[in-house]
């Protein structure tokens, strides 16, 4: 009877353990994906927790914008979030993008080479490999070899970098070190004093941003629309969105107080 | 009727007995299909990239980023297909990184370990013993970010100079996320697993051989390494194999610490070498795995993940051949 026993107190033990799971993941929303989204997305989560108490707080993660669209599409997140714009033809079908706001992409260098402007053809020269050394490029204040970060290819970082600041026809060295998320761009750039790499606003502390085109990257002039390096930050659902996730959505794109407070923080509010 | 009482007991403990054990078989049984499945999942989606290559999908040629980006884009490569992939950077890194991390912990630990089972005093061996155990428990991220915060940078800024930078600067970028640390920081990972197996079986030696070789006139240092370590022989090939078995699959560290950049790293350029970047083949899963379930990336992700399937289990496999010996002196690992 023993054996019988330990049975039922282990079924009853699993049933006890999953149902709470299973009864959470229904009503706390799942949202991640972009690295760039993610300190926007956080904030965002806490303020509507905070002005809704009822409703638990969104569970945010990061990973790629790539994998917040896959993620969307498969039902692994509620909401996925993304740096860059749809690509038809390459993203699942019937997905959804909401625009929330825009971000800039800064190039950044670390703070002993504090250079405060690239130009378009020294940006196309060192992302794409023709320039390897500092002393080839004006205003550097290093000398020596080029350590060129990139990010990997699930990233919309990367893919609005791309587009804006190369084109089409260039792309970015191969040879490039590629970084899966923000926070380890910046983090190598902040430790190698030869390097350049690219990030998303939010992620600047700590290295120096360079200025494109002879316009400083920084928030004004991101909003005044004289930086060029701007793109989208969106939320991606599965079908158009509904339930829990269209009321966050509704939320985060009604231009309420407390979502054009921190939109405006570190980002461009659009709504 | 005097009869009739006692059998009821032991009737229903037999059935309760052949309950359980149909139960845990039945659990059993259930992790051999949930490997099947795996293996089988693994295999059937790894196929198209297998199948779109050949066994040239093992081979050196060309540059591994430019073929993920051309399947990331959706572009093939001129003159080929979109699943285009050739692995031997990949494969070579994998090599490179596993055989030099085993072959620095095999020398550190057998030391440490004939250290630990003969030399150490008492109090000494009580507190390295859960040291170590400390030691191999540790995640690997937390190897990693060592890696990227504290080896990394410090190999970069003061071990590789900028004349050697320059040496290969049109060929591949030094920038401390290279061999040297990735090797390094495994070979620490690795090194505890093997102390505690190879001092396990130096213990489990009988005393009375060594003291046989003593009583015969032989000094300490000789008498363990022709009594204790010959006879601990296997149990040292089989911490190698468990070594490298993990090695192999290590994935988040190395990605942390080398990924980035599958570069074939070329011992002809010397001590360069040794600072050229490496992406193993676990590490590029970690770096390549974009959310894609599907299409051309996942099946490359796949065929690799299938490779390391194959060579864990050949691992484990030569693992368990090398303990077999062992046990003729009736000593288990």
């Amino acid at each position: 009877m023993r054996a019988h026993r330990t049975l039922i107190l282990s079924v009853i033990l699993a049933l006890i353990l999953a149902v709470p799971a299973a009864a959470l993941a229904a009503k706390r929303l799942n949202i991640g994906g972009s690295t760039s989204v993610l300190p926007l997305a956080q904030k965002l989560a806490t303020a509507y927790h905070q002005a809704f108490p009822k409703i638990p707080a969104p569970r945010v993660g990061g990973g790629q914008s790539d994998i917040g669209i896959s993620g969307a599409a498969s039902g692994q997140f509620d909401i996925g979030d993304s740096s860059r714009d749809p690509i038809p033809g390459v993203d699942p079908k019937g997905l959804f993008f909401t625009k929330i706001a825009r971000d800039g992409v800064c190039v950044i260098t670390n703070t002993s080479n504090p250079i405060s402007n690239l130009s378009q053809e020294s940006v196309e020269g060192i992302f794409t490999g023709k320039i390897r050394d500092w002393s080839q490029v004006p205003g550097a204040k290093v000398a020596g070899a080029i350590d060129l970060f990139d990010r990997d290819g699930a990233s919309g970082t990367q893919d609005a970098f791309q587009h804006i600041f190369l084109g089409e026809a260039q792309k970015i060295s191969t040879g490039a070190t590629a970084e899966t998320s923000n926070g380890l761009e910046q983090l190598h750039v902040e430790k190698d004093p030869q390097a350049v790499g690219f990030v998303s606003f939010a992620y600047t502390s700590g290295v120096n941003p360079v200025g494109y085109q002879g316009v400083a990257c920084n928030l004004n002039n991101a909003k005044s629309g004289q930086y060029g390096g701007v793109r989208n930050f969106w939320m991606v659902t599965k079908g158009a969105p509904k339930g829990e996730a269209l009321k966050f959505i509704n939320w985060v794109t009604s231009g309420n107080k407390i979502t054009k407070k921190i939109i405006t923080s570190s980002w461009i509010a659009i709504h | 009727m005097a009869t009739g009482a006692p059998p009821t007991r032991p009737r229903g403990a037999v059935r309760t007995d052949r309950r359980a054990e149909r139960t845990l078989g039945a659990l059993a049984a259930g992790v051999l299909v949930l490997v099947g499945l795996m293996v089988a999942t693994v295999v059937i989606s790894a196929w198209p990239s297998f199948s779109a290559n050949g066994l040239s999908w093992f081979a050196p040629g060309g540059d591994v980023v430019a073929q993920f980006r051309a399947m990331h884009a959706g572009t093939p490569l001129p003159g080929h297909s979109l699943l285009y992939f050739r692995a031997w950077p990949l494969i070579w890194g994998t090599l490179l990184v596993t055989a030099l991390a085993v072959a620095i912990a095999l020398v550190i630990s057998t030391l440490a370990a004939i250290f630990l089972a003969e030399f150490a005093p008492q109090p000494v061996r009580h507190l390295l013993e859960p040291v170590v155990r400390l030691l191999a428990g540790v995640p690997s991220v937390v190897y990693g970010l060592i890696g990227i915060l504290a080896l990394g940078p410090f190999v970069n800024n003061h071990l590789i100079s900028e004349a050697r930078r320059q040496s290969v600067a049109y060929v591949v970028q030094l920038d401390g996320a290279d061999l040297a640390t990735a090797t390094v920081i495994l070979a620490v990972m690795i090194t505890p697993i093997m102390v505690a197996l190879i001092a396990g079986a130096l213990t489990s030696v009988p005393a009375s051989w060594r003291e046989g070789s003593v009583a015969l006139g032989v000094n300490r240092w000789r008498t363990i390494v022709r009594v204790s370590l010959r006879t601990a022989r296997p149990a040292i090939v089989a911490a190698t194999v468990l070594a490298t078995a993990r090695a192999l699959g290590e994935a988040i560290m190395l990605a942390m610490v080398s990924g980035g950049r599958p570069f074939a790293a070329n011992p002809l350029d010397g001590i360069t070498f040794l600072f050229e970047p490496v992406q193993p083949l676990g590490a590029t899963i970690v770096q390549e795995f974009g959310g894609e379930t599907t299409g051309p990336i996942a099946s490359t992700i796949y065929a690799i993940a299938a490779v390391l399937l194959v060579s864990a289990a050949l691992l484990s496999f030569a693992g368990w051949a090398a303990k077999q010996p062992l046990k003729r002196y009736g000593i288990g690992v």
